[in-house]
């Protein structure tokens, strides 16, 4: 399977983590490894790039529900830009949709996280 | 559908993560054969993949290791579709359903628990027979729509 996530700081608490492929049993670990070692370095203001991810499945939702959780209790956030129509409908029919702040583009996620307002 | 795609598909794969995209791949390929649309085949790919989790999830929790086995029946207006471990098998009713999640807290959310969530919004069908000791056979039905 096609996999990878690309991810960059932007600030001193912020970053961005990009998954490329699908995400599942197999992949998800990678992506709460790759957000646990950003929160480890003080990168609490998380924004997770879906507009890559054609396939999320369960373990994928409950990794983002995960770091969710353990970023706020860092007084962190985490953001979700762009996913897809596929990722979407999942997180529709798991009512997730309501949980996660959800925005169209990398820049109006940036601008919503504390101290990075325009 | 038409009567020609009719009948019987087995695949067995090792109860490893690495294998779940061929269980995927495979149940995809007989959904177009049988002419589901693109969003019915994708339903198709996320509850078999659901429920090849569970069989992954609980023989590694008794280290059985073992196999799933993946069947798929193949009839006039519908795709049944049987997925069977031989692990310690698991309680359907113990799902996240019994979450509100319309009104649960952020930080009171469950880790895990949405796949059943999902088979059961996605497929039109679903039914779980599971006993101690003797696995899971978790049985989905996804019907045909006129075009």
């Amino acid at each position: 399977m096609n996999f990878e996530i690309n991810s960059r700081t932007v600030d001193d608490r912020t970053a961005v983590v990009a998954p490329v492929g699908e995400v599942d049993l197999h992949t998800a670990p990678e992506i709460k490894r790759r957000i646990a070692e950003l929160s480890d370095q003080g990168y609490t203001q998380i924004v997770v790039d879906l507009s890559r991810i054609n396939y999320l499945d369960s373990t994928g939702l409950g990794v983002l529900v995960g770091a969710l959780k353990r970023l706020r209790e860092k007084d962190g956030e985490l953001r979700l830009v762009h996913p897809t129509p596929r990722v979407m409908r999942v997180l529709e029919i798991t009512r997730l949709v309501n949980v996660f702040q959800i925005f169209d583009s990398e820049e109006a996620a940036l601008s919503s996280l504390t101290g990075r307002g325009a | 559908m038409n009567t020609a795609t009719a009948g019987k598909v087995e695949l067995r794969i090792p109860a490893r993560p690495e294998f779940l995209e061929v269980a995927r791949l495979t149940v995809a390929a007989i959904g177009h054969k049988m002419g589901f649309d693109v969003d019915a085949i994708e339903d198709i790919k996320v509850c078999v993949g659901e429920a090849c989790n569970n069989a992954i999830q609980h023989a590694s929790e008794c280290d059985a290791g073992g196999e799933i086995q993946i069947v798929c029946s193949l009839e006039l207006n519908q795709l049944v579709l049987e997925v069977q471990d031989a692990g310690p098998g698991f309680d359907p009713d113990l799902c996240i359903e019994q979450v509100d999640l319309d009104t649960v807290a952020a930080e009171e959310l469950p880790d895990s628990g949405y796949g059943l969530l999902l088979i059961k919004a996605l497929m039109d069908e679903f039914h779980c027979l599971s006993q101690p000791g003797a696995g899971t056979l978790v049985r989905m039905v996804k019907r045909s729509r006129p075009a």
